[in-house]
Order: C-alpha cells, then structure tokens, then sequence
C-alpha cells in the first residue's frame, strides 16, 4: 500500500471534495488509483489532477467514499496504482462530455480549446464548469436545478460534432450509451471512460470484466471501434456476485 | 516513491525462454503433440485456468480459451448467491498475490449462461463447485454436468470462508463420501481440488481416492499488516498466498501425493513460464493450472507455454507431454 499525507482539501460542491496530496508518480489523465479507508474498505477512484500535486475527487456514496471524504489535512490516505490504459491525449477541439462523478477523470484533458457538456442530477453535482474558458460549456441536469434540463445527448444534438477533433466520454454506462449511439456513425473520433463495479483493480477478479476485456486493465478507456464490438456494452454486467443483470434495471 | 507494489505492476516476470539452441527449434515440429487426456478430458494443451481468476463472467472465459488454455474452470459457485468481502479482496505481495475473495457467486441456478458464453470458443470448461454437504455437491455437479461443463472440480480447499472449503477439505470422511457419491452419479469426471493448509495431505489424497484426479494445491493461508494504517489489509484479515513464491510448496505437495498415491494429478501454484510447468509435470502432473499469472504476465501466458513447451519437448526428444509426468520420481 502506498500513502500519503492531505496536503490541503478543496470543496468543489455541498457534496463533492477534492482531497490532494503528494506522489512522485507519473499519472495520464484516465488512469485510476484503489484508495483504501483502512478497516472499512477500497475503491476504484480516478485522478482528477494528474499533473505534480496529485488530487481525487470524491462524492460520499457508501461507507469507504464515507471515510475516505472525512479524511483531514496532514492525515494519511492510503492507495495503490497508478492502474489502467489512460486517455490518448489529443491536440485540437476538443469535446469533453462528463456525467456526474465522471468529470473527475475528465478535468485534467479541460484545456482552453476545450468544449464542455457537464451533466449531472441536480446543480450541487455539477463538477468544474469554471474550467472551462466562458460560453464553452454546456450544463445539463436531469431535475433542471442548473442549466438545462435533459441529458447530455440532448445538448450534443444541437452541436456540429465534426468540428472537434476528439471527443472525451466519462459517466454512467447508460449515459454513455446513449452518447456512443448517437455519435457511433457521425466520423468522429471518440473515447470512452467506463465505469463498472471494480473489487481488484488488477485484472484477476473478473467483476470489471466487458465482453472479455477487464475494465481495470484493459481499459477503463477504450475507443469507439472497441465499443462497437463489446457485445455486453450498455446491455449486460454482472452484479457484486457475478450474477447477470441488464443495464437500468 | 517506489514501493514493491509499483515493482509488482510491471514485473519483468515474462518467460525467459528456455535454454535451447533456437536453429533446432525453429522448425515446425509434427511429432511433438502437446495435448492431453485426464480420464476422459480431451484438451489440446495441458494449460488450464486455474478456478478463481477471470471466471466469473462468460465472455472472459471464452476470452481466455481464445487466447490459448486447453480449458478453464470456473469460479466456484455454491447453492446460494453470495456477494463475497467487501474490498481489499487482494493484496499485492512480494511474490504473488494474497486473495479473500469470499466466494462471490451467482448462485448456480444463475450460471449456465456464463458456461453457455464460454463454451462458444469450442474448448472445455470445467466447473468448480463448492458446497458444505455431500447433497448440496451432488446438486451443483448435476447441475453443471447440463450447463454442459466437460468436467467437474470440487472446491474442498477455499481457505478463507467459514463453512466450506478447506473445512469440508479436511474431514476425510465427508471428502470420501462426496467423492463417491458423485462418481456413482455423475458421468463427467470429477477432480478434487486439495488444500496444503492441512497436516497431512496424503490422508486428505487417499479419501479422495475415488476422483479422476487430485488438483494441487490451493493457496497458502497467509496475511499482511500495513503498518502506517496499523491494520491487516484485507478486508477478511486472512486470505490465500498465490503466485511465484509457493511454486516449491506445490511442487512438493504434486510429488509427494504423486509418490504415495500414484493418482492421476493437475499440478497449480505458481506456474508463470514452461519452467514451472515442466517442473509440476515432471513432479507428476497431468496438467496444469495456471491463475496468478494472468496478473504477472497477461492472458498471453497460454500460448506463451505452449510455445516453449513444443520447443523444450523437441530439444529434449520427447513426442507426447505423458512421457514427462513423473519422470522426477
């Protein structure tokens, strides 16, 4: 296990912190870190500042994200990694759609040529929308609490997509669904941050697994042409028991 | 700040390749036939996934026979669903891995479909069964017998849930009377998966006398402690060492039940190049399992041995891999 200490905590929203601290480790934006709460458990978290001062971002979901966001300044927190197949960084326009905790893997490609489609619930999930430079981002939420109402495939139709030169994906697998059908036969080039149920983070325990490529280590970026032939994406995955289950339900 | 776990990540673990002369081996060989036939069980290699790792899920087994296994057993699956630990459920160790993963599973009811996807890629599945009595073992090996696995691995050496596993392992008299049971009842062959985590494993060989085969040896029972967190890290405190640093006790384990027994046996531990697995083949294994490996060195691991495998037996004039079982003894 490697740790380190909090060298300072930044609130991003009512319910969303940024917990930074020190790691002299090269990290590509996209790659994930096992963060451990020490008797309570781990889990798979993106970094969301991969450049000198390391940073996650965490929302409270269950009782490991629960110790973990209560970790203070100076205390240790506890990881393994770097893990996973990073973004291919492009140069360019680019588009970056993110889905609620999934901007977090995003935020490091947000550059100044860079178009945003930020989504989320309500308004107090809604993550980085300063970052990008004033008029590039579009917000969507599903209740209208900030922004429009909708989802994030409702902004991207009233966009000229082949103005960009890559586009960046990361949410839900129900939203991205949506994003990698509407977009699968518009010529563009995409990438695909997944987001599956993760117990090793090394590409042994199968509960990441997508049509034969493990999430973990296969991916979790993959690009559309991969997507197009994973039959299990956006239909299939398998619960915390292994057991199978479709997508939404 | 370099730790063993970074060192881990990227190991240079690969094959080394074996020390042939490449001009004699860079041929193709016909005469060198590297299938295999346990009791039964046609494989064209004698490289088996070991049950616990990548096998949850269909398309990740078929994936794995895509990519060069003979076959592979599945992760075992008891009556009930089961959710397993909450993570850590590994621990990156020197050497391996440590793993308590609590026998996550659907449930059996819940899994031919998982056998179904993986019986796509045309190769064997052997389907891993866990249970706490003779009846519930008979039930699941039914039950995968019609899921349309080719063979059935008895889980009696699990070392980290209480109830199952290694508990029923120990007890000879329960492990014969399964044992029995199912031979009387089930026509695919049924392999016993054995625990080293007992006194003496020759007794446990000889109740299991009855099985087509002995599968050895599961992991080592074992823990590690983080000491700045001053805490064991997995989430069940214990769990089960794998990998490249119990290679020797398998080995021992494989020849010493080979010798006493004379039982047809599938060597696993630690088997992460050709080396490894000639030394449990020469050790008096049919076959082999391979698990940890997939982490070291990737799903290219299969073909990788049979590579190097049809090489060594061409360099050293052996024709089928049954000539080198037990040739150590």
């Amino acid at each position: 296990m490697i740790k380190s200490r909090v060298t300072r905590i930044e609130r991003q929203t009512p319910t969303v912190v940024t917990l930074f601290f020190k790691w002299d480790q090269k990290v590509l934006p996209g790659q994930f870190i096992m963060v451990w709460a020490p008797g309570v458990g781990e889990v798979p978290m993106s970094l969301s500042h991969t450049d000198g001062e390391k940073g996650i971002t965490i929302k409270s979901y269950g009782p490991t994200t629960e110790a973990i966001i209560k970790t203070k300044k100076d205390e240790y927190i506890f990881f393994r990694g770097p893990y996973g197949k990073p973004f291919v960084q492009s140069h360019g326009k680019k588009l970056i759609i993110g889905g609620g905790s999934g901007m977090a893997s995003l935020r490091p490609l947000i550059d100044m040529d860079s178009y945003g489609v930020i989504s989320a619930r309500n308004k107090s999930e809604i993550l980085f929308p300063s970052l990008f430079s004033p008029g590039k981002a579009v917000i969507m939420t599903d209740d209208g609490t900030a922004g429009k109402k909708g989802y994030p495939v409702d902004a991207l139709k009233e966009m000229d997509l082949n103005k960009f030169d890559m586009i960046y994906v990361c949410g839900p697998e129900m939203m991205l669904n949506t994003v990698f059908q509407y977009i699968r036969d518009k010529g563009c080039k995409a990438e695909f941050s997944l987001e599956r149920l993760m117990k090793c983070g090394i590409g042994v325990c199968d509960s990441c697994s997508i049509s034969g490529f493990q999430l973990c280590r296969d991916g979790p970026v993959f690009d559309l042409n991969t997507l197009n032939n994973m039959e299990e994406f956006g239909r299939w995955k398998l619960t915390e028991s292994g057991r199978r289950v479709k997508i939404g339900t | 700040m370099k730790t063993e776990e970074n060192n881990l990540i990227n190991p240079n673990l690969s094959s080394k390749g074996l020390d042939i002369d490449q001009k004699l081996t860079s041929q193709v060989y016909p005469m060198v036939d590297i299938s295999v036939n346990i009791k039964g069980l046609k494989l064209d290699n004698p490289l088996i996934l070991a049950s616990g790792i990548l096998d949850e899920n269909g398309y990740t087994m078929k994936s794995i026979l895509d990519h060069g296994a003979g076959a592979v057993v599945t992760k075992s699956i008891g009556m009930e669903e089961r959710t397993g630990y909450r993570p850590p459920v590994v621990a990156e160790v020197n050497g391996g891995l440590l793993n308590a993963v609590g026998l996550p599973n659907p449930g059996i009811e819940n899994f031919g479909e998982e056998v179904k996807i993986a019986l796509k890629a045309g190769k064997p599945v052997i389907g891993s069964i866990f249970g706490s009595n003779t009846e519930e073992f008979l039930h699941l090996a039914k039950k995968m017998e019609t899921y349309g696995a080719k063979a059935i691995e008895l889980n009696l050496s699990c070392p980290h849930v209480k109830g199952f596993g290694s508990e029923v392992g120990s007890d000879p008299d329960l492990v014969e009377d399964i044992v029995k049971e199912l031979k009387e009842k089930i026509k695919i062959p049924v392999f016993a998966k054995l625990s080293p985590n007992v006194t003496d494993i020759v007794e446990i060989a000889k109740a299991a006398d009855r099985a087509d085969a002995l599968v050895l040896i599961n992991t080592v029972r074992g823990m590690a402690i983080d000491i700045y967190a001053r805490k064991p890290i997995l989430t069940n405190t214990y769990g089960g060492l794998s990998g490249r640093s119990i290679k020797p006790v398998g080995v021992r384990y494989v020849y010493e039940v080979k010798k006493e027994t004379g039982k047809t046996v599938i060597g696993v531990g630690g088997i992460s190049d050709c080396t490894d697995a000639l030394e449990y083949i020469m050790a008096g294994s049919s076959a082999v399992q391979i698990g940890t490996a997939l982490y070291t060195e990737g799903k290219d691991v299969f073909n990788r041995i049979s590579d190097d495998l049809r090489n060594y037996m061409k360099a050293e004039k052996f024709e089928t891999v049954e000539e080198m079982v037990g040739v150590a003894l």
